[in-house]
């Protein structure tokens, strides 16, 4: 009767864990800039923090960063991406399985062109300071829907941007930049949004 | 016969001032691979030159033509490391641990304040200094018992903005202020004595070593070290063969750099600086006078 109890005990706690292990969604994600180890040791630091977080792993030469969740949190592809934001980085790619095997992933730019689209390619003044500024800028950059290439270059603090002017304007694609923390010529970046910004990246403002 | 007699004496003095400060630089010696090795912290010791490996989690031991001759692994992001006798000091940034190893025996090192990613230590007999990346803090103790802290976030003198490294000299404690992107220099009761770099224009100065008449520093995004005279004043650039630099020391009069990126040890000599001609010279013709 011991034996079967102990065995029964055995078995339940077997299940109990192969089901929690089951009920993780792993997350993949691919982020620019991690040029920095002080910086990305530190995102992987403050990431371990969190409370349920499991596996949390970052190949400082790839950019792959990933780790597993507890399901029922639900953590959304939107959640992800703005603590690794939050964190200082820029995710670039974003992949989830989720524990009952259902895949979602991010788009990087969603420009679609048509017959009336005029595209138009324009460099204007962004300023940065390293790698991890220019995946945030080029990523603010395409995240506007009439964006089809961005490209900056630290040495020169210029953003080279092709879109669509039948879908945004050269305005909206630096007011963009400035909210994601970099000052451009037409718009400011908020004190709070410099101030968000991880350390390697704080850049002279532009007067 | 007196003036000429002076005037030869004059010309003497001229000539010798003129080899005199005909300076001697650092110079490109040598580059010294290291195989699957990402370097970020480095000291020395009596059998070779220790590394840290952050990306790889090990400390790595090797020989002068970088030959791996021991490792130690299973540690937690280790970042700018020291040595004394035949311990090595290692700061974990991973997991806010300072450990010493001596042999294969482990210590932890207790602080009297909680760390948060402690990313540089030095020790000078039983004093140690750690930099507290994320505290922005020093934590200094004069015993190995007994423990200080000063430094806050901030641009201020004596404030910093995530110290990487700590070097401590006879009479102060030097701190890399790397992201406030210059050097500091403290009493051991933490008054600060003298700032030193922000003329510089430095990106991340990440990493730092002082000897007795230069003060060396990584410039990490401009890939460059940075020569000081003790006041602080410029002295040179050291660009060749630079990669994302992380650190330096200097040992047995060759100056080593850690290339992060270039996964390499460079070294430099003291040699007669190459003569240059003046930026003036070049221009001359292009001026109207």
């Amino acid at each position: 009767m011991k034996t079967t109890m102990i065995t029964l005990v055995i078995a339940l706690f077997t299940t109990m864990g192969m089901q929690a292990q089951k009920a993780m969604d792993q997350f993949e994600i691919q982020v620019d800039g991690l040029g920095c180890p002080f910086c990305a040791y530190g995102l992987e630091k403050k990431f371990k923090e969190f409370k349920g977080i499991k596996k949390v792993a970052i190949d400082i030469e790839t950019g792959d960063f990933s780790f597993q969740y507890p399901a029922e949190k639900a953590l959304t592809m939107d959640d992800i991406t703005k603590q690794v934001e939050k964190a200082g980085y820029t995710p670039i790619t974003s992949k989830i399985t989720r524990a009952n095997g259902s895949v979602e992933t991010s788009k990087a730019n969603n420009t679609e062109l048509s017959a009336t689209s005029e595209i138009v390619t324009q460099k204007i003044l962004v300023a940065g300071k390293c790698g991890m500024c220019e995946a945030r800028i080029e990523k603010a950059s395409n995240g506007i829907l009439g964006v089809t290439e961005a490209s900056w270059k630290e040495e020169q603090n210029m953003l080279e941007v092709t879109f669509d002017k039948s879908q945004t304007t050269l305005d909206a694609i630096q007011k963009a930049v400035a909210q994601a923390g970099h000052d451009t010529k037409a718009h400011k970046a908020t004190k709070q949004a410099y101030k968000d910004l991880p350390a390697c990246c704080k850049y002279q403002r532009l007067q | 016969m007196k003036q000429i007699y002076n005037l030869a004496i004059l010309a003497f003095i001229i000539a010798g001032c003129t080899s005199q400060d005909k300076d001697q630089t650092w110079q490109l010696s040598e580059t010294i691979a290291l195989e699957g090795v990402n370097p970020i912290g480095i000291a020395a010791s009596d059998n070779g030159i220790w590394l840290s490996d952050g990306d790889h989690n090990r400390v790595v031991l090797i020989d002068d033509n970088g030959k791996t001759l021991k490792v130690i692994d299973s540690l937690d992001r280790p970042m700018h490391i020291a040595t004394e006798g035949n311990e090595i000091i290692i700061p974990q940034y991973g997991n806010d641990e300072v450990i010493r190893f001596r042999e294969s025996a482990k210590t932890v090192i207790t602080t009297k304040d909680s760390l948060d990613a402690p990313a540089g230590v030095d020790v000078r007999g039983n004093e140690i200094a750690i930099a507290d990346f994320y505290n922005n803090k020093i934590h200094y103790s004069s015993n190995g018992t007994d423990w200080m802290t000063f430094g806050k976030e901030g641009k201020a003198d004596g404030d910093f903005y995530y110290p990487t490294d700590v070097q401590i000299t006879e009479n102060e404690i030097w701190v890399a202020d790397a992201y406030n992107n210059r050097v500091q220099s403290f009493t051991k009761n933490g008054t600060h004595i003298r700032t030193v770099g922000v003329d510089q224009d430095l990106n991340a100065a990440t990493g730092i070593f002082v000897t007795e008449n230069e003060i060396f520093v990584t410039d990490f995004e401009n890939n460059r070290i940075v020569v000081f005279d003790m006041a602080g004043r410029f002295k040179q650039e050291i660009k060749d063969g630079i990669s994302k630099p992380t650190d330096v020391l200097v040992r047995e009069n060759k100056l080593y750099v850690t290339n992060y990126k270039g996964s390499n040890l460079t070294a430099y000599t003291l040699k007669e600086a190459l003569d240059v001609i003046p930026e003036e010279e070049h221009d001359h013709d292009d001026h109207e006078h």
